[in-house]
């Protein structure tokens, strides 16, 4: 199957890793990948704030690239920048044309787990990482796709993990785009919580499909000098042993 | 509690994160709600089919709302009812007090409605001298700490029992007690006075069917009934968008509202009622009013997204899901109706330019939405009202009010992110020349080099690292890397 | 009092806020009208998937009896059951109900005033009791005209029998009802009570389940504030149960 990826400017510039770590998993399971260098950015934090003059033009020109390639499928490793994908048709009320050619796109648009699980019929990808590992559900790709079961099962088959389920997992960590520096306080109130259930279940890493909730919780994990790693679940699909001691924590 | 308005949003959500005892009161709130709702949803093997018909029952509702409301109203009258127009608020309390002028009344008892919460309807009254008592606990506990409701079904879940018990010795001179049953024994007593000598009962209404003109009230305590049966004269208040077609399409509804509002099958009490008695020597009052009000709704009809805000059942789910809600409760968003469903119908209600904070207050988890029992769709409302509120005009769906406060550097910031990011090589070097600029940008040049993070940004990106660390941007990103090796191939 | 001047200026402006509203609510919908159809076709194409709750059912007793759902269901909600046989044996359970209560308000219903009159009580019984005289009841026993097994409801027609205010101001409310008013659900009894159309439904319906009850501080529940703290319900079941 050929894949056309779609990493995200946000795992482009501040996680390469996670676009390493999807290509190396998605070849595991037998897809051919292509990545089509003119992309740039899917317009979502144009949209949240309001601004969707500008939404669109990005939308407009992620529709073009990524429709000349004609791919079996575009793949991204973020829920949230799926789910604009999803939500390109409501960018053009007055334009039929184009809301057709997103909905047409959209169609073909998975989250990573969600294509490896529901489309390509793959659960083990041949990782292994030892360890107790929680999972995080990014509320875009839980509630605008509906992707629940599919992490955890690719979790599960993962060599060395000890999975424990967060009582909290499908809550918002807080991060919500321009929420997360327009009202800082009430976002970091909302992942504490998410903190706090963290280091309650004693794992050593969080793990999530998201980058920008990993930026979230990561970034208040080594404030206070946690020592839980957060990971996305491309990266813990990857790798292939124990986890590294990159991480200095107390 | 004047000084809380939606334009002061983000200063009460600083006040109420730094209040603990509000903070703990919310906790409970949320674990205790989102448990019984998880507990009664059981009961019900087809929860999401009822959904689905509640929601399809009210698009087809707001989509002939006038015939519908007509029907209402026709039939109402049938039944002896009268039938009151109000265009807006001010109307509103106009009527209600040519009404109570009317038959004399002084003696007023109220049950809890929070449409005649937004219209302040019991200060209108308390100018003439015709205060309502409220009869509801919660309502009568803030009523008399001269408060507003935080939370549309428990009005007073901000207040703790000890609070509670302070205020009722202060004001009604009972000895303080721990005893939530001791506590309540006073309001039954003090309330049934004034029960028993009323003039003149005001409630509001849940659904109003239009097939036979009947209203229904939901209630538990009891207040509802006495409020509708014992004064001669009942007035209610409904908000137009509360018809429902036929009597049958209450069933639906009956089964969603109390799960969805209070985690139970069905409240101790539903009052069904059309029209007024049959005959003199009947029981209950003598005179029914329905008063059928607007103030702002029908011009969320004008736009298919907002029309969905009418589809409301005031159930509360929402506030008791969301996130926001959860850390700094109901009085931060300044008006009757807060939490998410709060954060969509106040800035259409008062005015987008009132209430510009509100759309922006969510992180958009979509837990409403996924809560909501007619399926209103809040997080696509929220980014509805914040496109308005960046295209700064009065549209159809926003009330006349005002401009838009100018964002100049936002919206020089958005032109200048979708100038650059809209060319691969200018989106490259920008970032590039970011990666360079990194370390000067960062406030007296802290990265962390041990941990590798940022701790302190410049504004407006400051505001993320109060918090949290930030992480630098990548020594070589994505792209670069496939360029080295195309395909990923190890 | 108003004069009819001001009477008639009222009148006239309530049709014109009428006119005005409904106006109004036309004007929006037609502004809606051609967004109305965009959605609607996307709608067509397009389903979203969305993470809905994954609740499984409880599984019904499948061979209950409406009977003894009907007190199950009530007795989970902090009410109060009896089944009996007959009449009599229905006076001898309201006997041990109201216990040492003396003034107990009475419904005009024939089966109610029927088994009050089949047994000997200390109690002094009051008929057609007015507003006030209730407030000084310690008990109001009435008929029911249908009731709910799946939520132990009870449902009173204001115009079958007179106990709108029996049913609520005493303290204690004891409803004797027979077996074969009870239903399973209430999207049954609604229907049966607006059957004959909206004419013939009576003024006032009332739903009652299980006693008065509130959690508005601190979600603590407490039972018993403005309606009824007992709600006692004795069901007849007849001879042949």
């Amino acid at each position: 199957m050929r894949v056309s990826l779609f990493i995200t400017c946000l795992i482009d510039q501040l996680w390469p890793s996670i676009g390493t770590s999807a290509v190396e998993v998605l070849r595991r399971a037998g897809c051919e990948v292509v990545f089509d260098e003119r992309q740039t950015c899917c317009g979502q934090p144009a949209f949240n704030t309001g601004y969707r003059r500008e939404a669109r033009g990005f939308a407009q020109r992620f529709i073009e690239i990524f429709e000349e390639a004609k791919p079996d499928v575009i793949v991204s490793p973020s829920g949230s920048c799926t789910a604009m994908v999803h939500h390109f048709h409501q960018l053009f009320p007055d334009d039929e044309t184009w809301r057709r050619r997103a909905e047409a796109l959209a169609a073909q648009t998975y989250e990573l787990s969600a294509l490896l699980v529901n489309v390509l019929g793959v659960e083990d990808v041949g990782a292994s990482f030892s360890g107790r590992v929680a999972w995080h559900d990014a509320c875009h790709g839980l509630r605008d796709l509906g992707v629940h079961s599919e992490p955890r099962r690719l979790i599960r088959k993962v060599r060395g993990v000890e999975f424990v389920e967060l009582h909290n997992a499908d809550s918002c960590c807080g991060f919500g785009g321009t929420f997360s520096v327009k009202y800082p306080e009430i976002s970091v109130a909302i992942l504490d919580d998410k903190i706090d259930a963290i280091q309650k279940a004693g794992v050593r890493a969080i793990v999530s499909g998201d980058a920008s909730c990993l930026m979230q919780i990561e970034g208040r994990l080594t404030r206070t000098h946690s020592a839980v790693r957060v990971m996305h679940l491309a990266e813990l699909l990857a790798s292939h042993e124990p986890i590294p001691q990159t991480y200095q924590g107390a | 509690m004047d000084h809380l308005t939606p334009e002061t949003f983000k200063q009460n959500a600083r006040d109420a994160l730094n209040d603990p005892q509000l903070r703990s009161a919310l906790r409970n709130l949320t674990k205790t709600f989102g448990d019984r709702r998880q507990a009664v949803l059981a009961s019900v093997d087809n929860w999401e089919d009822l959904r689905e018909r509640a929601r399809s029952i009210k698009d087809e509702t707001l989509a002939h709302l006038d015939k519908y409301l007509e029907a209402f109203a026709d039939n109402a009258e049938r039944a002896g009812a009268r039938i009151h127009w109000a265009h807006d608020a001010a109307e509103a309390c106009r009527i209600v007090i040519r009404l109570l002028q009317e038959c004399s009344a002084t003696n007023i008892v109220k049950s809890k409605s929070m449409a005649t919460e937004e219209i302040h309807l019991n200060a209108a009254l308390e100018e003439i001298g015709l205060a309502p008592v409220e009869t509801d606990l919660g309502e009568w506990i803030i009523q008399l700490a001269h408060e507003t409701p935080s939370h549309i079904v428990v009005p007073a879940i901000h207040k703790s029992k000890k609070q509670i018990a302070e205020l009722f010795g202060e004001k009604l001179g009972i000895e303080p007690s721990d005893d939530v049953a001791v506590l309540t024994g006073a309001a039954r007593r003090v309330l049934r006075q004034r029960f028993a000598e009323s003039h003149a009962g005001i409630s509001g209404v849940n659904f109003g069917v239009a097939e036979t003109g009947t209203i229904l009230i939901l209630e538990n305590e009891g207040n509802i009934r006495l409020t509708t049966s014992l004064p001669r004269v009942h007035i209610a208040l409904m908000g137009i968008e509360k018809i429902v077609p036929r009597f049958a399409d209450l069933d639906v509804f009956l089964k969603l509202l109390p799960r969805s509002g209070t985690g139970q099958q069905l409240t101790a009490y539903q009052s069904l009622i059309t029209g007024v008695k049959r005959s003199p020597g009947d029981e209950g009052p003598d005179e029914v009013h329905i008063i059928l009000m607007d103030n702002g709704r029908s011009r969320m009809l004008a736009h298919p997204v907002t029309r969905q805000s009418l589809a409301c059942i005031r159930c509360g789910a929402c506030l008791n899901a969301c996130p926001v809600y959860q850390q700094i409760g109901g009085h931060a968003y300044g008006s009757v109706y807060p939490g998410p469903i709060g954060a969509v119908i106040t800035p259409q209600l008062m005015g987008l330019s009132r209430a510009e904070q509100l759309p922006y207050a969510s992180s958009l988890c979509g837990a409403c939405r996924e809560v909501c029992p007619v399926k209103i769709d809040i997080p696509e409302l929220l980014l509805h009202l914040r496109a308005e509120v960046v295209e700064g005009t009065a549209s159809a769906t926003a009330a006349p009010d005002g401009p838009m406060k100018r964002k100049p550097s936002e919206r020089l910031a958005f032109r200048f992110y979708a100038f650059v990011w809209s060319n691969p090589r200018r989106y490259e070097r920008g970032l590039k020349i970011a990666r360079l600029l990194q370390r000067f940008g960062v406030r007296k040049g802290r990265i962390d080099n041990a941990r590798g993070f940022i701790s302190r940004l410049v504004p407006p990106l400051g505001a993320w690292t109060a918090g949290r660390d930030a992480r630098p941007l990548a020594p070589r990103s994505f792209r670069e890397q496939w360029r080295d090796n195309p395909g990923g191939r190890p | 009092m108003l004069a009819a001047r001001e009477i008639l200026a009222d009148q006239r402006q309530n049709m014109e806020s009428r006119q005005a509203m409904l106006s109004a609510i036309r004007r929006q919908l037609a502004a809606s009208a051609p967004l109305d159809v965009v959605r609607s076709q996307h709608q067509a194409h397009f389903t979203g998937t969305s993470h809905t709750d994954r609740v499984a059912a409880i599984e019904q007793p499948p061979t209950i009896s409406l009977v003894e759902h009907f007190r199950v269901s009530l007795e989970a909600v902090s009410g109060h059951c009896v089944a009996v046989r007959d009449e009599v044996e229905a006076a001898t359970a309201v006997l041990q109900i109201i216990g040492q209560r003396e003034r107990i308000a009475v419904s005009n219903s024939p089966l109610v005033q029927r088994v009050m009159r089949s047994v000997e009580h200390h109690a002094e019984l009051i008929e057609a009791a007015t507003p006030l005289a209730l407030f000084d009841c310690d008990a109001g026993i009435t008929g029911a005209q249908w009731a709910i097994a799946e939520t132990g409801t009870l449902a009173l027609e204001s115009e079958e029998e007179r106990h709108r205010l029996i049913s609520l101001v005493p303290p204690m409310h004891i409803a004797i009802i027979e077996a074969g008013r009870i239903r399973q659900t209430m999207g049954e009894v609604l229907r049966l009570i607006s059957e004959n159309g909206g004419d013939a439904l009576s003024r006032t319906v009332t739903f009652i389940t299980g006693p008065s009850r509130t959690s508005d501080i601190e979600l603590t529940l407490a039972i018993g504030v403005h309606g009824p703290a007992e709600l006692h319900v004795i069901v007849i079941v007849g001879e042949n149960s």
